[in-house]
């Protein structure tokens, strides 16, 4: 996977690290599955994250907040939305997958978690 | 399985497998048991549509799913449409004098063929049907007794069942269910393919904020020695998560491609 994500346009991993949704990311999945992951892993996910920034010409927080708007109310998801970045994240799959449909759904899971733990509900489509 | 046990053992399963169909009787008895469910005036409250997952277009399952319940849609191989009956109370007036003819209803309870007619008729159930408000709780009251039987049915016929949010707009015209039905849950059934008891018992608040005694405030006094004699009999079990369920989650999630 990494040698793939070699070369892309788009931020950096390193560049991500700090961003506030990354962060909130990189601590909500450490606290839900109770384990501290390891600096490799942790590079493996911003650098996928950072691919699919590049492939939709986008930051972290930038695709978060991209998803809410602020009503009177509260805080509110944008469904059309949504929709859209499920299925540029399914785009996002198909062209890292190159034909390997378990490498492209790794990356896009990658992308998926990262909302996921931003608040943003979406799955993927299991592969059976 | 036993009452106690099969009361004690129902969970929202979330994890199907997919390949696994549903043999039709156990379809079937899952809403026989929903037909013989406790209903006001007896009357046919809950309606359901069952489709098979692989029946429909892709493009029809993704228009019936909500943010939340993708995966599990995707997973289930049998879909349940409940759907509550505005119109059922409307045979009120002979459905409960069928239960009169029935033994059901007594005189010695003061029934009776007149005071359904002259009574309950005119004074009790037409008010009720010219409500809306009034008649939207009755009517969905009583279908989720059924679909409460529904659900132990099919977890005493060894499936996976959960109820889940389904788009219901999307679903009209899929199913073409009456404008007048109120749509209330999609049942899910299938085998699970998560362990069926879900990773132990759901947390539930404290048995003394929900029920009283005499009056509200007093808590129902729970007796210990009930307890233990329900947790013999499994009604209570252990209490979610057991040591190993994030790493069973962790693996479900591989297993079938879904995120992290």
């Amino acid at each position: 996977m990494s040698e793939d994500l070699e070369g892309v346009s788009g931020p950096g991993p390193g560049d991500l690290a700090e961003l506030a949704s990354v962060q909130r990311w990189l601590r909500a999945y450490g606290v839900h599955w109770g384990e501290t992951s390891t600096p490799s892993e942790v590079q493996h996910r911003l650098q996928v994250l950072a691919h699919f920034c590049g492939f939709c010409d986008s930051t972290p927080d930038d695709l978060v907040n991209s998803l809410f708007r602020e009503a009177p109310e509260g805080r509110r998801i944008k469904l059309k939305r949504r929709r859209a970045v499920m299925a540029q994240i399914d785009e996002f799959e198909r062209e890292v997958g190159k034909g390997d449909a378990k490498v492209g759904r790794e990356a896009g899971n990658v992308v998926r978690s990262f909302l996921i733990h931003n608040g943003v509900a979406l799955t993927a489509t299991p592969l059976r | 399985m036993e009452f106690k046990q099969l009361v004690g053992s129902r969970r929202s399963i979330r994890y199907y497998q997919p390949w696994h169909s549903v043999e039709r009787e156990k379809i079937q008895t899952v809403l026989e048991a929903a037909r013989l469910s406790s209903r006001a005036v007896n009357a046919d409250f809950a309606k359901a549509i069952v489709v098979e997952r692989d029946s429909l277009s892709d493009e029809e399952r993704d228009s019936l799913k909500t943010p939340t319940t993708q995966a599990q849609l995707d997973l289930a191989p049998v879909w349940i449409f409940w759907y509550a009956d505005p119109d059922a109370p409307k045979v009120g007036k002979t459905s409960l004098k069928l239960l009169v003819d029935a033994g059901a209803l007594n005189p010695s309870h003061g029934w009776s063929h007149a005071y359904v007619d002259d009574v309950v008729w005119p004074q009790v159930l037409t008010p009720i049907i010219n409500n809306p408000a009034v008649l939207a709780v009755l009517v969905c009251v009583e279908s989720g007794l059924a679909i409460c039987q529904s659900l132990l049915a099919a977890v005493d016929e060894g499936l996976g069942t959960q109820l889940t949010a389904f788009n219901s707009e999307a679903a009209k015209p899929i199913l073409q269910v009456p404008d007048h039905w109120i749509p209330l849950w999609l049942q899910l059934l299938g085998y699970p393919a998560e362990s069926p008891d879900g990773g132990g018992q759901r947390p539930r608040g404290p048995f003394e904020e929900m029920f009283f005694e005499g009056r509200y405030g007093t808590p129902f006094r729970r007796d210990p020695a009930v307890v233990d004699r329900l947790r013999a009999a499994r009604m209570i079990q252990e209490e979610a998560p057991h040591p190993w369920r994030q790493a069973e989650v962790r693996g479900l999630s591989r297993m079938f491609g879904l995120p992290e």
